[in-house]
């Protein structure tokens, strides 16, 4: 019984030898999210100051920051390109897919602060640095995600400006997620993650447009009864 | 405005993965009736024996060559990996048939290797395509092939072919062990077909032990009663879902 049997050495030992060549790959992109996991909670706690400072300035200063720290996000990524071998980012993406949808968040809330307009996938993608990649690139599916996480935290700056005293950020917020939401309409979501999420989103609606009714009713918004797509939603309340 | 083209995007992919799915399920379909044929094939007529597994050939090839090839197609140019789920099911299924048409007929199964070779394709250019076949789904595969030979060991003890049963059974011991020895492979799927893998192989031990100890003292025919009053746990069905 000592020597070797065929189905041990033909079926099993070649097996043995592919499970452990993955584990050295997932190994090293575990290494590797370590690197990219530290600027992405950076980034997130520079960002908070959203919720704590109305001023123009210090936004500013936060969104610059955050653009700096994002080039480490893009050297992580580029070594994560360099360990996946072709055409099989999806075998290996569970590792980085939670955190790249937090990235696309951050990312899209930095230019959403800069510019109040909604950041294309490219823009997303060229921010993280997995834009023109041989083996890696921006799912789709992250991306969306991404900004419906966005859509959450604009939830809570809506409420959290008008605590300041700034009463056109909600108008600017409102409108804005209603057009978020009007996007996500077009899509035909599977009854997966990216759906549940979506579905989640209108709470968050929700909650925007009661701060908007409360700035409205109260006169404090400038253009209240302008009508723009940010309050003709309003009769629902 | 971008969502239209991200809805586009999605749409592309649901169709191509339901496609995908679609294919899966011919192939085990076809993969099960190829192996409730094989099951048939034990029987002391060689010339049966021989247009079954004539039969269950001609049926392989065809799956490989319409429903695998369908799939490879849809595949090109595609990250494989992103629809491997879509698949796989079909995937170990068809190993599953394969490796036991195989058995039958040789007594041994082909290495991983040999059947990634027959999943090579060509288009009408002579440009070659491959459906990615990793190799857990290959082990997947051969755990539920398992599950035939302890059908297929208990049947040959009711054609009272005692010999044929220590060979199973000393087969599929070995695949155990094969399996007991892989390290650190952290798959729930794995680690579940080889708890039923474990079960079938304990059932079949069951078998050798009563032919040993009752051996001589009933006919061999009535063997099969003996047994399957000795054991009452389930038939577990590995099912495919």
């Amino acid at each position: 019984m000592s020597t070797p049997n065929k189905i041990i050495t033909e079926i099993f030992t070649p097996f043995q030898d592919y499970i452990n060549a993955e584990q050295d790959i997932r190994e090293e992109i575990r290494k590797i999210m370590k690197d990219i996991e530290k600027p992405l909670r950076e980034i997130t706690t520079i960002l908070q100051v959203i919720h704590r400072e109305p001023n123009c300035e210090q936004l500013n200063a936060a969104c610059l920051n955050a653009r700096q720290i994002f080039e480490e996000v893009r050297q992580g990524y580029a070594a994560l390109d360099n360990i996946i071998p072709a055409n099989q980012y999806y075998r290996y993406n569970d590792h980085w897919r939670f955190a790249t949808q937090r990235l696309c968040f951050l990312a899209a809330l930095v230019v959403f602060i800069e510019t109040g307009i909604l950041i294309s996938k490219e823009t997303a993608a060229e921010i993280l640095g997995i834009n023109d990649k041989a083996n890696i690139h921006l799912d789709l599916e992250d991306y969306l995600m991404g900004i419906l996480n966005m859509a959450s935290e604009l939830a809570r700056f809506a409420v959290n400006s008008v605590t300041f005293g700034d009463y056109e950020r909600p108008l600017q917020i409102s409108k804005f997620v209603a057009q978020l939401n009007a996007g996500f309409r077009l899509l035909n979501l599977k009854n997966d993650s990216l759906r549940k999420r979506f579905d989640a989103l209108k709470y968050d609606v929700k909650k925007i447009e009661e701060v908007v009714y409360d700035l409205s009713i109260r006169g404090l918004s400038q253009n209240t009864a302008a009508g723009d797509s940010g309050s003709n939603k309003e009769p629902q309340e | 405005m971008m969502f239209k083209e991200y809805a586009a995007q999605l749409d592309d992919k649901h169709d191509k993965y339901e496609r995908i799915v679609k294919h899966s399920r011919d192939i085990t379909i076809e993969s099960k009736r190829i192996i409730f044929l094989l099951h048939n094939s034990n029987t002391d007529i060689e010339s049966k024996r021989e247009s079954i597994l004539e039969e269950a050939d001609t049926r392989l090839k065809a799956v490989i060559d319409i429903n695998l090839r369908a799939v490879a197609e849809e595949l090109r140019d595609e990250d494989s990996y992103q629809f491997l789920r879509a698949y796989t099911n079909g995937l170990q299924e068809f190993i599953e048939a394969l490796t036991f048409y195989q058995f039958i007929k040789n007594d041994s199964i082909d290495n991983w290797e040999k059947i990634n070779n027959l999943l090579k394709y060509q288009d009408e250019y002579g440009s070659e395509f491959t459906l990615v076949f990793p190799q857990y789904e290959y082990i997947l595969g051969i755990a539920d092939f398992t599950g035939e030979l302890m059908r297929r060991c208990i049947n040959t003890l009711g054609v009272g072919n005692i010999e044929d049963c220590f060979k199973l059974c000393n087969f599929v011991r070995h695949i155990n062990t094969g399996v007991l020895g892989l390290m650190s492979h952290g798959s729930k799927e794995l680690s579940r077909k080889a708890y039923v893998l474990r079960q079938s192989l304990e059932k079949m031990e069951l078998v050798c032990y009563n032919i040993q100890i009752r051996g001589t003292e009933i006919p061999k025919h009535m063997l099969l009663n003996v047994i399957e009053s000795s054991h009452v746990k389930d038939d577990v069905d590995e099912g495919f879902y």
